[in-house]
């Protein structure tokens, strides 16, 4: 609005220019206030939007958005890289564990959302989308904490299968919605299987290829980082173009890999420079897609939802936490971890853009919840993750 | 204070003490696992004791007090049984080996225990840097003045314990030469090396320990690092010197070589045999030698002063100790280490693992394997 007038010479310059200020916002926010640095990211691309400062235009659809793609499916094939399969064989509860959180968030959203007037469609794409940890905040503030423990382990895990969850079923329903006329939930929930089968199985074939052409090249190890983003991003770009979900596919590419053993060094993690520079991208981009009039609307549900997602991800990783092999304090700093949501949520909704549904109009308050849940999440995390002692390093980041 | 009494018992009793490495098992790394571990541990009785060590990567293990070899073996399959388990539960791997192969030194943690943060204080890096892992032996003894002589009539014999425990070749992600480069950490502090040459307790207490206590440098037994020291409080001489095996069974044969050692020792002792302090004017260079060559080492005979491989001197070791295995009934034990010094200690393992899988995740991800007894 008021930078508008200084024309097109800042339009150009706006997305470094934010970028600027989200680092030297998350800086401050550290240094000063010992809160993770991807707090002050957020804040920073909130103040900025087009709905607010307007120095940045809205994003959403724009080749940005694409980037922001780009920068989640470094942290998702990050975070399948340390998802342990195994590990659900030999700790059956944690498996139990995660089922519950996720679906018994799904249902008490659901619950809350009716209970607030919501019509079912919309209720239901709220609820899918509350299932989810954003694994950005997640990994991100546990790379910069330099953690490690049962809380993080965890905190990890479950965040990358309730993001599975939670694409499988907000397909499923937003499939039903576009689809209504052409038959159930249930053809519609067996296309999103097709979808994330599809997805899965790219993501599997890029996880065999690149080792395999690492391997030929020369011994793991070194500069793997770099093919590593360069598939990711051909990945990104080809589950584009055949509407599939770059998000899962770049979490299977990760655990793929995994299995390949091929695996990165303390000094890669979070991919180095390239992934600290798309962090704050990926942040500034997701909170400027939100306006000020989508957060002012619906407080009461926004509040309502809040709470009772958190009480029932503590609720699920203290009720088996002792079943599970840790103590119920380590287990309610587990689901106190799995807060954040909005990064993944806006990634996602913003990846469905194609089907047409504007689900920030339907569901008033997920602006607010986002918003929210984007400032307070990563905070969640962090202190949990230093309540737990897992903490290698206690400042901010 | 002065040192307490030793508290002599039954002659060639055996108890082990292994410290062990929790490993991340995506990238192979240590990991700071110790205190869950020991929580999900204490939820059920643990066949053995388990404890802290000095930093949150690490535990220790340890056995009750036996004189059979079987009975030894038996209790460390156990532990290690009840430690994999509990691992795959909180996905984390156990292993050993002396060191971990690339690991930085700067980012562990000490253990939240008193006696862990004032040794941290003090030593400053050195403490973190002594994130290396052994394997302690404990031999019971009759009175404490044998407990002095079978200490000092052992060094002859310490570079054969180094040589075939030898399971620490990599350091900070590179391949130091060495089979053993863990004792080259131990070597940094100031009281690490051997003990003072004295065969009475009493001139050892008083003369000595007590003499240290007074200058304020030391409080109790535990500020030694010696290779070999007494534990009056155990009754027990303690040898130090092996690294972590990759196996419990390993851990097993080199606890039981040394009950036969002992005995053949007190045997010479009993006859008259005398020990003199002029046998450790080859102790360093021999200990280096087999920290660097493991078996291939060549050692110094301390008497002879001739040389002599030190693959054949434990060959014949093995050979003059078969009769004492045979009563002690741990003849299979000798067997064990026979096959090591045909097929090469652990620490030419992790280097053929290292070869083989490409790298030092790959190897310490067979370490892990290892320790489990999917193979080796």
């Amino acid at each position: 609005m008021m930078l508008e007038s200084l024309g097109n010479p800042l339009a150009g310059m706006a997305w470094p220019l934010a970028l600027l200020l989200a680092w030297l916002a998350g800086e401050a926010i550290s240094r000063w206030l010992s809160l993770p640095r991807v707090c002050g990211y957020a804040l920073a691309g909130f103040v900025l939007a087009s709905g607010q400062l307007g120095l940045l235009p809205q994003p959403a659809g724009t080749p940005v958005a694409l980037l922001a793609d780009f920068a989640i499916a470094l942290v998702l094939f990050e975070l399948g890289q340390r998802i342990n399969l195994n590990w659900l064989r030999h700790n059956r509860w944690l498996a139990v564990t995660s089922l519950v959180e996720a679906f018994g968030t799904f249902i008490v959203v659901l619950l809350v959302a009716r209970g607030f007037g919501l019509a079912p469609l919309p209720a239901l794409l709220l609820a899918a989308l509350a299932m989810s940890s954003s694994p950005v905040a997640a990994l991100r503030v546990a790379n910069e904490l330099h953690c490690s423990g049962q809380v993080t382990e965890r905190m990890l895990h479950l965040s990358a299968f309730n993001c599975v969850f939670a694409v499988l079923v907000f397909k499923a329903i937003a499939g039903y919605w576009v689809l209504t006329s052409a038959g159930g939930l249930l053809p519609a929930l067996w296309s999103s299987l097709a979808v994330i089968g599809v997805s899965a199985g790219i993501g599997a074939m890029f996880g065999v290829a690149v080792p395999t052409l690492l391997r030929w090249q020369r011994r793991g190890g070194g500069d793997a980082t770099v093919i590593f983003a360069i598939a990711t991003l051909l990945l990104v770009s080809l589950t584009h173009a055949l509407q599939f979900s770059a998000l899962l596919a770049a979490l299977v590419f990760g655990l793929v890999v995994r299995y390949r053993r091929i695996v990165f060094s303390g000094a890669d993690r979070g991919f180095g420079t390239l992934g600290s520079l798309l962090t704050i991208l990926l942040f500034v981009f997701a909170s400027a897609t939100l306006s000020w009039s989508q957060v002012a609307q619906g407080a009461g549900l926004a509040l309502a939802v809040l709470v009772v997602r958190t009480l029932c991800k503590v609720g699920a990783c203290v009720a088996f936490a002792g079943l599970s092999g840790i103590g119920w304090r380590k287990g309610a700093l587990t689901g106190l971890a799995l807060t954040p949501m909005s990064v993944f949520a806006i990634l996602l909704l913003e990846q469905t853009r194609h089907l047409g549904i504007d689900v920030f109009a339907q569901v008033a308050g997920l602006g607010l919840l986002v918003l929210a849940l984007e400032l307070l999440g990563p905070v969640a995390t962090q202190r949990a993750l230093i309540l737990a002692g897992e903490a290698g390093r206690e400042e901010g980041g | 204070m002065t040192l307490e009494a030793f508290k002599a018992g039954e002659a060639l009793t055996m108890g082990v003490e292994l410290e062990l490495q929790l490993v991340d098992l995506t990238d192979f790394d240590l990991t700071a696992a110790a205190a869950d571990m020991l929580f999900l541990l204490g939820k059920q009785p643990f066949p053995g004791d388990v404890k802290p060590e000095i930093t949150e990567s690490m535990i220790e293990i340890s056995t009750d007090v036996h004189t059979d070899y079987g009975a030894l073996l038996g209790q460390l399959g156990q532990m290690r049984n009840a430690l994999v388990e509990a691992g795959d539960r909180l996905n984390v791997g156990v292993c050993g080996g002396g060191t971990h192969p690339f690991q930085r030194w700067s980012e562990q943690r000490i253990f939240d225990k008193p006696r862990f943060q004032e040794l941290s204080a003090l030593y400053g890096y050195l403490a973190k840097q002594f994130t290396v892992f052994g394997q302690h032996v404990h031999i019971g003894c009759a009175s404490a003045d044998e407990g002095l002589y079978l200490l000092h009539a052992l060094n002859r014999y310490l570079p054969h314990f180094i040589a075939l425990s030898a399971s620490s070749p990599f350091l900070q992600g590179v391949d130091t030469l060495f089979d053993s480069a863990r004792l080259n950490s131990v070597f940094a502090f100031p009281l690490s090396g051997r003990a003072p040459f004295l065969l009475r307790w009493e001139d050892f207490a008083q003369d000595y320990f007590g003499k240290m206590e007074s200058t304020g440098v030391v409080k109790s037994m535990k500020d030694f690092y010696w290779d070999i020291r007494p534990k009056p409080e155990y009754g027990t001489i303690e040898l130090r010197v092996c690294d972590t095996p990759l196996s419990v069974e390993r851990a097993a044969a080199l606890a039981a070589y040394l009950q036969a050692l002992c005995r053949m020792l007190r045997e010479q002792g009993e006859q008259g045999e005398p020990v003199s302090e002029d046998d450790y004017l080859v102790y360093n260079y021999n200990r280096f030698q087999a920290c660097r060559f493991g078996l291939d080492a060549t050692l110094v005979h301390p008497r002879r002063h001739e040389t002599l491989p030190l693959r054949d001197d434990v060959l014949a070791t093995l050979a003059q100790l078969a009769p004492h295995a045979a009563v002690l009934g741990s003849t299979g034990a000798l067997d064990v280490l026979r096959r090591v010094v045909a097929s090469g200690n652990h620490a030419g393992d992790l280097r053929r693992w290292y070869g083989e899988s490409g790298g030092l995740r790959g190897m310490v991800d067979a370490a892990v394997r290892t320790f489990r007894g999917d193979e080796s």
